[in-house]
């Protein structure tokens, strides 16, 4: 072995055929983050079109483009894909185990999504572009005689790759979970980033096939003719809405709770206090996932579903709010009275609590169903969506990376940078979202390319490019803080921030980077 | 820090306020702000009532995390305390938050009845979705047309049934508070009782193509008297077969 040199091939090599899951689970995060510059900056565009009501900058049809792939993009390629990576990174080594149940699998899962992704970009550049009907994809406009554009082929498929990739990963976290637990770690004791991804586990596996389904009967109805959508072979499209709303429910959630397992890990860890509330979270994360399935229809109160069946969602919907409290005063709970310590981590961790209320609570005003009628499809449920996935979602995977950096590199990031960058996102996400509400709540449609009758609008609008700017510098700045680290030596400790003795999960027991197999000796868990 | 707060905090009012002086000549006509119709006034009390409920527990999140990280800042031999349970606490964040639920919920499904059960109709309106115009029907008058504002008379029911001949559109005026899908192959209803005259803005609200943005409604509310005469002037000249090549887009 010593007599063999290795040479840069070699390590590339290692990295395309791992079977690891901490390689795995880096390779998600990577794929994330160049996923998150290109979404990032389509988002650019999106606010260049709007910043004068005649948008000129993109014709109407690109901005639909690049608005339906800022949507798909966000949520499937980055944000899920980025969870995925700290779940699988960390949940083996959190419940004491090797690796995964499937290695292999793993990597199939993870090398399944580059193709999807080549798909989502090149079918930009095929005649007619890349789908116009938003993320949400309904039909009948996604048929082939309003949208004839094989980009919309493209844009099936590549979710069809990377729903597989959700549940065959889903399958391999649930067999890992459930079967490779340390000897002692019984459920209760499992960590709640491992709770949150049992949980999430579950969610993807139930719902994923049914967003496959409903976008296998929109591909036959493009190209076999049939009508499943189709009212004029007696289709229906609202059926279509029902199935996509099942799966893009829970997928807010899956987008969401392994976040909050993020988060619990890093508010004890920065306040140097024990979780508050253990068992109370767990059971609202399985309360949470439970009750995901049964709100898909507030997507749909202005469709004109029955309205008793509304009054049911709207009450399920008011119902979700109770275990989402019990969370959010759980982590008020945990920092009160323990000595703070304002990591990077914990500024996101604790940035992620205050906006993740404010999307909470306007979320719950959309259970009101006359005041969800008027500001659905408008930009108030733009900013409700984005104070749940930008500063919820988001700000969680930003505290992960700040606190699993050390563990996953052997290096701390900068942690002045990482105070700035933080700064940058936090007001300008507040400046770019906040004033959205009261856009929509004025009357300003969702999906516009522009809005020359209603110049009243400019003004928000251009203020938002402010909040844009701003976050665009946070953004730059943890792409250089992350390749400026990575060039420094490894000299983080096993244990960087001090949490032994708070919160004595397993990941802190080991090296940082930990070595290929984790542990020497499968510990025994008290 | 909690300079930096309040230097962009003020900074944001300041601006909002300034918006709003200088738009005040142009009245902001949707539900919350100049509703027009008794249903509008409804959403607005429903609005309010449920932000009643809802703002005490933002508030009281908000301002607890604001005191905490104020307040637990470590500092030096500062010891954190150790509690990590207490089930009366807990059962009361659950039990209260409930609580308020049925705040929200009574007043919700009140005015969702108001929303649903339309008093009798005094006109009845057909709203047909095209890519990218809307149509409208009289049936009572065999009036047709699209493309034009609608008008209708003030302080009168007036019943709409929605569909679409395409994609799904949203007939969606803010003032009146009606947003309603409408759906090719089915038909939705919405109703509206304007209270003053007036032209009224609106949209549609569902992405349905490539000029969805440019996709206006145009509601005019007239005097009985108006209406009449409006009726007068485009009631349907009887139509002989040959005449039937004008470029209507119906879609009969």
């Amino acid at each position: 072995m010593s007599d063999y040199k290795k040479s840069k091939l070699d390590g590339i090599k290692d990295w395309l055929t791992t079977t690891n899951h901490k390689k795995i689970g880096i390779m998600y995060l990577w794929f994330a983050l160049f996923n998150a510059v290109v979404g990032g900056s389509l988002a650019g565009l999106i606010r260049t079109q709007l910043f004068n009501p005649e948008g000129k900058l993109l014709t109407p049809e690109m901005y639909n483009q690049v608005m339906s792939m800022h949507g798909t993009l966000m949520i499937f390629f980055v944000i899920i894909p980025a969870m995925v990576g700290f779940g699988n990174y960390i949940v083996p080594i959190q419940i004491g185990a090797r690796d995964m149940a499937f290695p292999k699998l793993n990597a199939l899962t993870f090398w399944i999504q580059i193709p999807a992704a080549l798909l989502m970009f090149s079918s930009f550049l095929v005649p007619g572009g890349t789908t116009q009907a938003g993320w949400t994809g309904y039909a009948p406009l996604t048929s082939k005689a309003f949208s004839g554009t094989p980009g919309v082929d493209m844009w099936i498929f590549g979710l069809h790759l990377v729903g597989m990739g959700s549940i065959l990963g889903a399958i391999n976290f649930l067999v890992t979970i459930i079967n490779m637990r340390a000897p002692g770690m019984k459920f209760f004791k499992m960590p709640l980033l491992s709770w949150t991804w049992f949980v999430n586990a579950v969610l993807m596996l139930v719902a994923t096939p049914v967003l496959a389904g409903a976008i296998t009967m929109l591909l036959s109805d493009r190209h076999l003719g049939t009508s499943f959508f189709q009212p004029a072979g007696g289709g229906d499209p609202i059926l279509y809405q029902h199935l996509f709303w099942f799966y893009s429910h829970p997928a807010v959630y899956i987008m969401v709770l392994p976040g909050m397992g993020l988060v619990s890990m890093v508010l004890p860890a920065f306040a140097h206090k024990k979780i508050f509330g253990y068992k109370g979270l767990v059971l609202a994360t399985c309360g949470i996932g439970f009750i995901g399935f049964l709100v898909w229809g507030h997507h749909m109160f202005a469709s004109g579903i029955d309205p008793v069946l509304r009054s049911i969602f709207a009450f399920m919907t008011m119902v979700i709010a109770v275990p989402t409290g019990i969370k959010i005063f759980s982590w008020i709970a945990t920092i009160w009275g323990g000595t703070l310590r304002f990591t990077t981590a914990m500024k996101f961790g604790l940035a992620f609590i205050s906006l993740f209320v404010i999307g909470g609570m306007s979320g719950l005003t959309l259970a009101v169903i006359p005041f969800d009628v008027q500001v659905h499809d408008t930009y108030y449920v733009v900013a409700h969506l984005h104070y749940v996935l930008f500063g919820g979602s988001m700000m969680t995977l930003l505290a992960g990376l700040f606190f699993y950096f050390p563990k996953m590199s052997g290096r701390v990031l900068d942690e002045k940078l990482g105070k700035i960058s933080f700064w940058h996102i936090f007001i300008g996400m507040n400046l770019t979202f906040l004033p959205m509400h009261w856009l929509g709540i004025m009357g300003m449609t969702r999906r516009v390319s522009s809005y020359p009758q209603r110049p009243e609008f400019a003004f928000l609008n251009r203020f938002e490019m402010l909040g844009y700017l701003l976050m665009l510098g946070g953004g730059i700045l943890i792409l250089y803080n992350i390749f400026k680290t990575l060039r420094k030596p490894k000299t983080a400790t096993a244990d960087p921030w001090d949490v032994n003795g708070i919160q004595n999960t397993l990941e802190w027991t080991i090296s940082s980077p930990p070595p290929p197999e984790n542990f020497e000796t499968i510990p025994v868990v008290r | 820090m909690k300079k930096k707060i309040l230097i962009f905090a003020t900074l944001f009012i300041a601006l909002f306020s300034l918006y709003q002086i200088l738009y005040a000549e142009q009245p902001l006509t949707n539900w919350l702000q100049n509703p027009a119709t008794p249903l509008a006034k409804d959403v607005r009390t429903n609005f309010w009532i449920s932000m009643l409920a809802i703002l005490p527990f933002l508030l009281l999140s908000e301002g607890l995390l604001f005191y905490a990280i104020v307040k637990f800042k470590a500092k030096p031999n500062a010891k954190p305390a150790t509690f990590h349970e207490n089930v009366r606490l807990e059962i009361a964040w659950t039990i209260l938050p409930a609580l308020a639920l049925i705040i929200i919920a009574f007043p919700t499904f009140t005015t969702l009845k108001k929303m649903e059960v339309p008093p009798k109709s005094d006109l009845v309106v057909e709203v047909i979705g095209h890519q990218f115009f809307w149509e409208y029907k009289y049936p009572k008058y065999e009036i047709n047309f699209a493309e034009k504002p609608l008008v209708v008379p003030v302080n009168k029911v007036v019943t709409l049934n929605c569909t679409s001949v395409d994609v799904i559109h949203s007939w969606f005026v803010p003032a009146f508070g009606v947003k309603q899908d409408a759906n090719p192959g089915r038909i939705t209803h919405a109703w509206f009782k304007a209270l003053q005259t007036g032209t009224y803005k609106g949209q549609c609200a569902e992405l349905c193509g490539a000029l969805h943005a440019l996709m206006y409604i145009t509601v005019k509310v007239v005097t009985d008297e108006e209406f009449e005469t409006w009726l007068e002037k485009n009631k349907p000249v009887p139509v002989t077969p040959t005449e039937a090549t004008a470029p209507v887009k119906s879609k009969t």
